[in-house]
């Protein structure tokens, strides 16, 4: 391998170039050609990086490592990029879900297509950047440079309601990133370090940890901060409405990846150089997340009549697992929110993507309006069936595993909280089942007869059925061999990497 | 091949089978009926050799690890698993080549066979688990092929619902299970099933707690009160599916697992089990009365006779006495495992011969399922006669039938641990013979009362041939010499567990079952006649319409709480969450001001910077709020 060959740099910039190259004027022909390299080139690296992760060398527990100087070394910022256990998973989710988006987004003929392609490629651009940077600054940096795109495209090409959701979404995820900022800067004032290396940072504050009371605050504004854009309750009403009117890759990239964003911060940078402020934290935390996100979240996604609300309520029910995983703050419970995280955003991905294309066939989002169509579309009905039975926890999809390890850790953390949050298992095979059933069996509504007798219902084609295809791969290879993920997981979270991390 | 890798192959290849249906066979249905069978042939040869073979062995291989928690896929393959797996193979294969010939012009036959393998999958796993993980996962995995199965009419809105309440109302006995499990993991540190009987052994202390909230999980699967309410609507499903999953082995699964864990009860625990049980036993045989769709009460039977099983591993464990030469042994046995264990291999073979019966019946009447518009179908199907008369003789407990023994042993069982049990069983013992004494009566004999019955005649070979096969299964499969010469003693340790009456407790119990078998066969021999209605709704319409009662308040219960409780919560939840949350606390939690002051128009004017303004006076109340209640 040479030297200049750094697969994490190629991944974000291969598709930031194409968007550049698309705002210079390139003409259409040649954008939507190139779109398939550059929604594929971030998918191969990823997959490059997941398959050499294990040989490859590592340096303070982070592999692939480069570094850039930007012009702001003076502030302690370079860009440098490296991936380790926790971070590649999600490299490789964001490369998949990514992909998968871009293809449908190139079947899907929107509007001013050049427009949404350029603002799609920036956004895959700006994800791939945040989980490949170590440099704290180009985290945060990364994320509000895929968050941007994501407004404009609700704003654009959103449906109902859309420039209300585009408004509460920016106002929220500004707002929820802000806080988080202001907790990122508290922290490297108050840590006294030169850099906002996560690599430097874990070793200054291993040597000088922060006072107590110092993390407690820090920790609770990343926790707030970040819960915002986790979609923590009671912090979470711009999801279900912003995805609900979102385009339907957008919704895909922002359920599926950039929304674990803060999970990932949390994760990666709160946890290990606040531990104090963890423990400090986790019982609110773990309440909110079961009482809020399972309990009272799950039963409002049970009420849902529009497919898209009751995913996107389904998906803020899922992420109070992955706070009451973080809650626990045990290797098993930690390593089972980056399990869920992954296994989440491959499901919710496809889930709003086979949405997209039942209203292709009923022409509404009303469940009570369609009924029987799997006897129409069986290979559509398959998929949904496959994508449900996948978010709501059936072994053999990856999910499963995120879930399972999280509830075995939460049973060390209080058996009381694992009892409730268990209860949401039954909650989510009501809503789902009921939803695969009111859409796919029994007898078409009147409504759904009605537009099947004008517009002929045809079943998926391949182009829808090339990006759901990888979804669902990507969920049952994990699924099947949940140690292709895990074992670089485990390694992250050995207390020896999660503090002083000298090579 | 190995042993081992006989069973790894034989758990694999339905798994291979379902993948290239689902893959490359969608749209060949014939192909795929073909592979799907192969696949059988294959598990039951495989299964046949293991279990014949005498090697028993435990393997397994790490399949998730983080930090200190490892998670393994492991075969535990001793001579329980070897009955079961017996079971599973031979009724199997049984109801894939029934299948063949039932669903030959089914227009989505491909899925249906690709659900078979995967139901012949995830049953293996349940088989060969090693530790409760691995059940859990297999255990979750049947209740999705059993979904799939029930939903096979799709485009029926009854089908539909029937696969959404089995399997949701199995995750509710899942959600005690997988308590039950993480509960057992952190107390013993292992859910392996020999590493915690060596604990155990060693002395560790147990609750109850935990082998209660594992019966949970059996009370799903095997359809327990109060959670049986989704056995009699999965009967939606194609007939075979019902005698394959709901009658021989998915629904045993509960008790093949209690069985598993048998070393984790204690008495109170037992006790629990054993009522449950009982109460399942009654309710259901009662409910079987006054059904007129031949499933139905094939379906109520088969809940009793889980109820049975459930009861007998209740019942616990036994003190027997041996004599050998003027020396007196007295030990104890696990009799509750080797009864229930006994009647869940003879309830196999004899309900998937009724429910197969009752799928030639269909199959010949053109789908007709109502039994008072059948009748005389004794000579138009005579085979299906003959072996449906073998298999109502053998669940009533005819002398020298398997059912007649396994039950035997059922309510000495009783008999000798507690009379009020052995009272409540004998009783419905009774009532199992009426039952289906009625059922047979009005199908098979007299005048045929409808069109569709009148055409009926015999299916093919594939129909017949599992007929035979279980016909025999089920008069041999109550002997001891079936066990040791046909099975070659590859099941000996389960079988030495079955309690056997003797002396004046053997007459006791041989008196009481004839009685009781009379009883029962002959009132309702004499109560029907061959007609269109039902003779007890004619005769004693207060009765039957409390039996009904009966049937239906369970899901009367239930609705009501789904569409009154559960449904409205959710509502107003959601009312709140669109208003309230979405209107008030978050846009201004201190401004409440809002509401008095500004009143709620100002809000909505969608000014961005008013909109910020409240929402960080929300966000900050809400951390002093949190802050606030901690010490900090």
């Amino acid at each position: 391998m040479s030297l200049t060959f750094d697969p994490l740099l190629i991944a974000i910039v291969a598709p930031l170039a194409l968007a550049l190259a698309i705002a210079l004027g390139l003409p259409k022909r040649w954008s939507v050609r190139l779109a398939y390299v550059a929604f594929a080139v971030p998918l191969l690296m990823a997959l490059h990086v997941w398959y050499h992760f294990s040989d490859a060398t590592q340096l303070g527990g982070y592999a692939f490592l480069t570094q850039y100087p930007t012009g702001l070394q003076a502030l302690g910022i370079s860009l440098k990029l490296g991936l380790n256990g926790i971070s590649m998973p999600l490299f490789v989710l964001a490369g998949g879900v990514g992909f998968a988006a871009g293809l449908y987004a190139l079947q899907s003929g929107a509007e001013r297509l050049k427009l949404y392609l350029m603002l799609l490629l920036i956004m895959i651009g700006g994800l791939m950047g945040v989980f490949a940077s170590v440099d704290i600054f180009y985290f945060y940096f990364f994320h509000e440079l895929a968050l941007i795109p994501t407004f404009i495209m609700v704003g654009i090409w959103g449906g109902r309601d859309r420039s209300y959701a585009a408004m509460k979404m920016t106002i929220y995820l500004t707002v929820g990133a802000m806080i988080s900022l202001l907790g990122l800067i508290a922290l490297y004032v108050k840590s006294g370090a030169t850099s906002f290396d996560l690599i430097a940072l874990r070793h200054h504050l291993a040597a000088h940890p922060l006072g107590e009371t110092v993390q407690n605050n820090i920790f609770g504004l990343l926790m707030f901060g970040f819960g915002i854009l986790v979609s923590l309750w009671p912090l979470h009403t711009w999801a279900p409405l912003g995805y609900g009117a979102a385009p339907s890759s957008a919704a895909m990239l922002h359920a599926g990846v950039l929304k674990k964003f803060g999970l990932y911060g949390l994760i990666q940078i709160a946890m290990p150089l606040l531990p104090a402020g963890l423990t400090h934290w986790a019982h609110p935390l773990a309440w909110l997340a079961v009482a809020g996100n399972v309990l009272v979240v799950g039963f409002i996604t049970i009420a849902q009549r529009d497919l898209k609300q009751m995913i996107g309520y389904s998906s803020v029910m899922h992420m109070g697992y992955a706070f009451l995983g973080l809650a626990t703050g045990s290797m098993l419970g930690v390593g089972g929110v980056v399990l869920l995280m992954v296994a989440h955003g491959f499901s919710v991905a496809l889930l709003f993507l086979l949405a997209t294309t039942v209203h292709h066939r009923t022409h509404t989002f009303t469940m009570d309006d369609m009924g029987g169509l799997a006897m129409k579309a069986p290979v559509l009905a398959a998929f949904f069936v496959a994508a449900t039975f996948a978010s709501i926890g059936l072994p053999g999809f990856a999910n499963f595993w995120g879930e399972l390890t999280i509830f075995v850790a939460l049973w060390k953390f209080s058996p009381l909280i694992t009892v409730l949050a268990l209860a949401g298992v039954v909650i989510s095979a009501i809503y789902g089942l009921r939803s695969a059933a009111r859409i796919f069996f029994g007898q078409p509504a009147t409504h759904f007869n009605e537009i099947a007798a004008q517009y002929p219902v045809k079943d998926l084609t391949w182009t829808e059925k090339a990006p759901a295809l990888v979804l669902l791969v990507a969920l049952l290879w994990v699924g099947f061999w949940p140690k292709s993920l895990s074992t670089a997981i485990d390694t992250a979270l050995q207390p020896a990497a999660q503090t002083a991390a000298r090579n | 091949m190995t042993p081992v890798q006989i069973a790894i192959a034989v758990l694999i290849l339905p798994l291979v089978s379902a993948a290239v249906i689902a893959l490359f066979l969608r749209r060949a249905g014939g192909l795929a009926s073909v592979v799907s069978v192969l696949a059988a042939v294959g598990i039951a040869a495989g299964a046949l050799t293991l279990t014949l073979g005498a090697d028993r062995f435990v393997t397994s291989m790490e399949w998730l690890k983080l930090g200190d928690f490892s998670l393994s896929l492991g075969i535990k393959f001793d001579d329980l698993a070897a009955l079961m797996l017996a079971i599973v193979g031979v009724v199997g294969l049984c109801v894939h080549v029934f299948s063949l010939g039932y669903m030959h012009d089914d227009g989505a036959r491909a899925r249906y066979f690709g659900g078979l393998s995967i139901f012949m999958f995830s049953m293996l796993g349940i088989v060969f688990a090693d530790n409760l993980f691995m059940m859990f996962i297999y255990w979750e995995l049947v209740g999705f092929s059993s979904w799939l199965l029930i939903n096979h009419y799709m485009d029926r809105p009854s089908a539909a619902a029937a696969s959404k309440k089995a399997f949701i109302v199995n995750r509710v006995g899942d959600f005690g299970f997988l308590l039950g499990i993480v509960w057992c993991y952190t107390r013993f540190g292992t859910t392996n099933l020999d590493a915690m009987a060596k604990l155990v052994e060693g002395g560790s202390t147990l609750t109850a707690a935990i082998p209660l909230l594992l019966f949970c999980g059996a009370m799903g699967k095997s359809a327990q009160i109060p959670l049986h309410v989704w056995l009699p609507d999965a009967m939606e499903g194609p007939t075979p599916v019902s005698a394959l999953i709901h009658a021989a082995t998915m629904v045993a699964a509960g008790i093949y697992m209690l069985c598993r864990i048998h070393f984790l009860m204690v008495p109170d625990a037992l006790n629990v089990i054993m009522w449950v049980g009982t109460a399942t036993a009654l309710y259901a045989a009662l409910c079987a009365i006054t059904q007129s769709d031949i499933k139905k009460v094939l379906a109520y039977s088969t809940l009793s006779q889980l109820g049975y099983m459930v009861a007998a591993f209740g019942l616990g464990s036994l003190k027997i006495t041996h004599e050998m030469g003027g020396m007196t042994h007295t030990m104890v046995i696990t009799a509750g495992v080797g009864a229930a264990m006994f009647h869940l291999t003879t309830h196999a073979f004899f309900k998937a011969l009724l429910f197969l019966g009752s799928g030639s019946v269909i199959h010949a009447c053109h789908h007709e399922q109502d039994i008072f518009r059948m009748g005389g179908l004794g000579k138009k199907l005579p085979l299906t006669f003959a072996t449906f008369t073998l298999g109502v003789a053998a669940i009533i407990g005819v002398p020298f039938l398997a059912g007649f023994f396994s039950k035997d042993a059922i309510l000495y069982l009783a008999f000798a641990n507690n009379r009020a049990v052995f009272v409540i069983l004998a009783f419905t013992a009774v009532l199992t013979s009426f039952y289906m004494v009625r059922l047979w009566k009005l199908v098979f004999l007299g005048e045929t009362r409808s069109e569709n019955a009148s055409h009926a005649h015999e299916g093919g070979l594939a129909l017949t041939a599992p007929l035979a096969l279980l016909a025999v299964l089920s008069v041999i499969g109550g002997y001891g010499w079936f066990y040791s010469a046909v099975l070659r003693g590859g099941v000996a340790k389960v079988i030495e567990l079955v309690p056997e009456a003797h002396g004046s407790d053997h007459t006791v119990i041989l008196v009481t079952s004839l009685v009781v078998l009379l009883l029962g066969a002959g009132a309702a021999f004499t109560l029907y006649r061959p007609a269109s209605t039902d003779a007890l709704a004619e005769k004693s319409p207060g009765l039957f319409g409390l039996l009904g009662a009966l049937k239906v308040s369970f899901d009367r219960f239930y609705d009501y709480y789904v569409a009154k409780i559960q449904q409205r919560f959710a509502m107003v939840l959601n009312f709140i969450e669109q208003i309230f949350l979405a209107g008030v606390i978050i846009r201004g939690m201190a401004g409440v001001v809002g509401l008095v002051g500004l009143g709620m128009r100002a809000l909505h004017v969608g000014n961005l910077n008013a909109y910020v303004y409240w929402f960080l006076l929300g966000v900050v109340a809400l951390w002093a709020f949190a802050t606030g209640t901690l010490t900090f």
